[in-house]
């Protein structure tokens, strides 16, 4: 088995060296909260700047980050409760065609 | 400019390039034809004079055939036809295929002669070829399940012909015109059967499984090039027949959203890659239902750079498969670090068709989305914003994070091939440009686009980079991969596992497929019992003759000589009676 944080790793290729602190875990970990700060952060703008939309809704402030918040997580949950629910089959299903 | 070449169409040089690489034994000649036609091609294209052009007519059985139609909408579709062609053969250098490099240089010809048809009879011919040629880039897969999902591609594909040439002929005999123009309506019969052959090649929901299906078995360099043309060639059709159809609007509404959540929970990366195509085709689909200059506008510009970021995307999954040797979430994660050029690319061409700004998907969605919502579409504008999340998470965040990050599965491959690098290196480099905003009195990339439009003035006075687009724009991606982070962390996104989902093709692939085997079936049991009453019949016949005329049978009984004396004089009596009344 090959070195999993590939510092150690001779196979890792060269240019991506420099990039290895993106499998670090304080990453993964602050990663959510990194993104929060910059959710906030553009969604705050809308609180000192008004937004022309052909749509008046969307001049709400903080319209499009809770429609992106929202479409992502219903896009998520219907994919997994429906599609794989009720829809999702073994990978042998068509008579081992291997429908991948 | 060399007028004598104004009227031969840049499909060509691209169709004979393939005739005669299909003829080649040696590799070198064949990628050198595939490279130097698209050169060609784009020679052709560069060298009409500007404006409308009509060139290359053929009289054939009574018939005149328009093979070139040089016009604002088929101008931009033939330049990334034919960027799509080179770029695919600088991909595909490394393959030593025959078949693989002929069919490939066909099918880019066919799409090209399809998108300069300026008739119904020229866009059948090229239609058809599209289809012929490019079922072997599935098939070159040389699997079982290939060979079906080949089988099964092709007949679609061939019935998708048929109703257009069916529609053709009615309609021609209606309005007296093989035109292919916006004389066509879905209000006619003709004009109906037209808009459903082109709705097969679009993936219209109901008709789109043949995509998912087969793109994903297509071989590494097959499912790049199926990417490019098919699909948007029937987007241009139906931008040329049917804009302002306002049924293409929920049509296309549904197609942006429905794949979302096919997607989420697909695991292998390139049917991931196929539903979002499906869903990319719904933008393009809504703009020309709702037919304003903007509209068709944001679809034109959309398939422009939607051909080059989703090939990019097809390529770096390609890369993956090629080194790898799968292409499922579940068995990959880590190949950054083995593979960083491809991630980089790959990441790119997620940042484009996620719509980030600076890149190619956001300055050609944005023309739809405004165009629609200026229509007062609201309904589906929303839908459309829906599916704009939809994008992100499933091109824009899971196919670059399961593929090179998420979980290292301890793949140490090597790097993509350099011929592989280099097509995707201009792809992503195409994505950067087209995204380009003007910069320190500069024109910036998008112009070029913009100046590509079937309406360029009206695209250059749309307000693009506008500080409420870019906010608006960020607000809704940045709070929806704050979703993907949050959900992760609570561990409310679905592991990727080895599984697959029915779709509409489980109704012809089962429901069809069982009721005709049990057709069969039930006509082979009743087939089987008239069989056996008429043994049975036969068999009762046969015995009372064998009763009758058998040495053992009444017939044969023994009978006194004196009583057949008797009988054989009453006969000749009889007979002499006759023969003395007779005249």
């Amino acid at each position: 088995m090959s070195d999993q944080s590939g510092k150690h790793d001779e196979l890792v290729h060269p240019a991506a060296r420099p990039f290895l602190w993106l499998d670090a875990k304080w990453l993964k970990s602050s990663m959510l909260w990194i993104l929060l700060v910059l959710a906030l952060g553009f969604a705050a703008i809308d609180l000192f700047h008004h937004r022309h939309e052909y749509v008046h809704v969307a001049e709400t402030p903080g319209f499009y980050a809770l429609w992106g918040f929202g479409s992502f997580v219903l896009a998520v949950m219907v994919g997994w409760f429906v599609i794989r629910g009720f829809l999702g089959r073994e990978e042998d299903y068509w008579d081992g065609e291997g429908d991948q | 400019m060399i007028e004598a070449l104004y009227d031969v169409s840049p499909a060509w040089p691209v169709i004979i390039a393939g005739l005669i690489a299909a003829a080649v034994p040696n590799h070198y000649v064949r990628k050198g034809l595939a490279l130097v036609a698209p050169v060609l091609a784009g020679f052709l294209w560069f060298n009409v004079p500007s404006g409308v052009h009509t060139g290359g007519i053929i009289e054939l059985g009574g018939f005149t055939l328009e093979t070139f139609r040089y016009d604002g909408l088929s101008r931009i579709w033939g330049l990334i036809f034919i960027i799509a062609a080179f770029i695919n053969a600088l991909y595909g250098l490394h393959s030593k295929d025959r078949v693989g490099d002929a069919s490939g240089l066909i099918y880019a010809g066919a799409g090209l002669g399809a998108v300069f048809a300026g008739d119904l009879l020229s866009l059948f011919f090229f239609w058809e070829l599209t289809a012929i040629s490019s079922v072997f880039l599935i098939w070159g897969s040389k699997t079982n399940e290939a060979y079906k999902a080949g089988l099964r591609y092709l007949a679609i594909h061939v019935l998708s012909g048929v109703m257009l040439l069916a529609g053709a002929v009615i309609h021609s005999a209606d309005t007296g015109s093989w035109a292919f123009d916006e004389s066509l309506s879905v209000n006619t019969l003709g004009g109906f059967l037209i808009f459903l052959a082109f709705g097969i090649k679009c993936a219209f929901p109901f008709l789109h499984n043949w995509l998912q299906d087969a793109y994903p078995k297509a071989t590494v360099t097959g499912a790049v090039v199926l990417s490019a043309f098919t699909t948007k060639l029937a987007v241009y059709a139906l931008a040329r027949g049917y804009a302002g159809t306002d049924m293409l609007i929920w049509i296309g509404a549904i197609m942006t959203a429905f794949p979302v959540f096919f997607a989420v929970v697909e695991n292998d990366l390139r049917k991931v890659l196929s539903y979002s195509l499906n869903n990319q085709l719904g933008f393009m689909v809504v703009g020309i239902g709702v037919g304003t200059e903007l509209a068709i506008n944001g679809a034109a510009a959309h398939a422009f750079v939607h051909i080059i970021y989703k090939a990019l995307l097809f390529m770096s999954m390609g890369a993956v498969l090629y080194r790898v040797g799968t292409v499922k979430a579940s068995e990959l994660g880590g190949l950054f670090k083995t593979m960083p050029a491809t991630a980089i690319f790959c990441i790119i061409g997620a940042a484009s068709i996620s719509a980030f700004p600076l890149f190619s998907g956001f300055v050609a969605k944005a023309m739809t989305l405004a165009a629609v919502a200026h229509e007062g579409h609201y309904i589906v504008w929303f839908i459309l914003l829906f599916a704009s999340a939809g994008v992100l998470e499933h091109s824009g965040i899971k196919i670059p994070y399961f593929a090179f990050f998420a979980h290292d599965k301890g793949h140490r491959v090597r790097e993509a091939p350099v011929n592989m690098l280099m097509a995707m290196g201009i792809a992503a480099l195409m994505c950067v440009y087209l995204g380009w905003p003007d910069m320190f009195g500069i024109p910036g990339g998008y112009r070029a686009l913009y100046n590509l439009t079937p309406f360029p003035e009206v695209a250059n006075e749309y307000p693009m980079w506008t500080f409420d687009h870019v906010v608006g724009q960020m607000q809704l991606l940045l709070a929806a991969l704050f979703a993907f982070a949050f959900l992760v962390r609570m561990k409310w996104y679905p592991d990727e596992k080895r599984s697959i989902n029915l779709d509409f093709d489980w109704v012809y692939r089962r429901a069809f497929d069982g009721t005709a085997r049990w057709g069969h079936a039930m006509f082979g049991r009743l087939w089987a019992s008239i069989g056996n009453v008429l043994a049975a019949a036969r068999t009762r016949m046969g015995g009372r003759l064998f009763q009758a005329f058998s040495p053992m049978g009444a017939i044969s009984r023994d009978i006194p000589s004196g009583m057949l004396a008797i009988w054989t004089s009453a006969l000749l009596a009889i007979v002499l009676i006759i023969a003395y009344i007779a005249p």
